[in-house]
């Protein structure tokens, strides 16, 4: 039996090594994906689907395909420049979720008939979330520390950890299971995400205007990618407000407005 | 004649301690698990030794009664936080 340590008691600077490590993560993940396979148990039976259900959560995970691709590919770009070894550290641990990820949903996709997923990605994709990732990708590319964690690690896994728990809520039992899973990884990058950059806007103030036009650009193109989740989950009004407002209070904590 | 310093602090109620168990929250590594609990959503409430985290909605909870000013940490969002008083009721926010 593992003693147990008071979390609460560790100095800021022991708090940040031990959550940043990868030794860290790999005991989280431990937790809840040993036993599952592709994120589920594989005794688990699968339900049976009306044409239109099957086609909705088809569209609905070539998105979150596109989002975890997305995120796969900026995550493994942004090591390069981190700002500190613990980011980078920190950032290897994600690109192994992100990688993670993006194969069970594929798997999922292949579980309900899907032959060819990347086809049927390209297909389905999201027009607004494609515009989203040409953008990250582009601070990406620029080297933009402070533009790609936001735009990345706040705006994209903030969208991700509302959708994706308000999908997991609801969604069939595998499908859910899978979310589940997910969602818990998401915890992490959202978090780190947002503790970053409110330290870097604490530190460096001027920043803060910049990134409000960058939110001011993508946020079109985050509710509306929101809208048309909310469609194909056939939420009503309320739970479509709901995730929206939960992703919103994020920016809000950061202190952006929308 | 009685000691003002003495007499000062025993009006400060001594906080309540709390033994923890685990509640089936995996997401830390097991020797930080009994200070988290998932929250149950509606209904569910909190004890004087739990916030919420604004950042992920886990529960984080300590082993002693939790009062306005302490510090608390969220390892699943990796959040550092600080314990406030509002409307009558404990909550935490963020501190960057």
């Amino acid at each position: 039996m593992t003693d147990a340590i008071d979390p609460h008691a560790l100095s800021e600077e022991d708090f940040h090594a031990e959550v940043h490590s990868f030794q860290f993560w790999l005991e989280a993940v431990e937790g809840y994906l040993a036993g599952t396979e592709f994120g589920f148990d594989a005794g688990q039976t699968d339900e049976t689907f009306t044409l239109p259900e099957l086609s909705d959560l088809i569209t609905t995970l070539c998105n979150y395909c596109v989002a975890e691709k997305t995120a796969l590919e900026a995550s493994s770009g942004m090591i390069r420049f981190a700002p500190s070894p613990d980011a980078a550290i920190f950032l290897s641990t994600q690109v192994a979720d992100e990688g993670r990820h993006l194969e069970v949903f594929v798997h999922r996709l292949k579980m309900l008939g899907i032959e060819d997923p990347w086809q049927e990605i390209d297909n389905r994709a999201n027009r607004s979330l494609l515009q989203f990732k040409d953008r990250l990708l582009e601070f990406v590319d620029q080297q933009d520390w402070e533009a790609a964690i936001f735009v990345q690690n706040v705006l994209l896994e903030a969208m991700e950890f509302t959708v994706f728990k308000a999908h997991a809520s609801s969604a069939d039992p595998i499908t859910s299971a899978i979310l589940a899973g997910v969602v818990k990884d998401e915890r992490r990058h959202m978090g780190f995400g947002e503790n970053d950059l409110g330290r870097k806007l604490r530190q460096a103030p001027h920043t803060r205007t910049r990134l409000n036009q960058i939110n001011k650009e993508l946020n079109p193109l985050v509710l509306s990618t929101f809208s048309e989740i909310a469609k194909e989950l056939k939420l009503n009004t309320h739970q479509g407000l709901s995730i929206s407002s939960n992703y919103l209070a994020t920016i809000d904590r950061l202190g952006f407005s929308t | 004649m009685n000691d003002p310093l003495i007499d000062a602090e025993s009006l400060v109620k001594k906080r309540k301690k709390y033994e923890l168990t685990e509640t089936g929250f995996n997401e830390v590594p097991r020797k930080y698990r009994k200070f988290y609990r998932r929250w149950r959503g509606t209904g569910d409430q909190l004890a004087d030794n739990e916030v919420l985290c604004p950042v992920c909605l886990v529960v984080i909870r300590s082993a002693r009664e939790l009062r306005p000013g302490d510090r608390v940490y969220c390892m699943p969002c990796m959040s550092r936080l600080t314990v406030v008083e509002k409307n009558g009721m404990l909550i935490a926010t963020v501190v960057y």
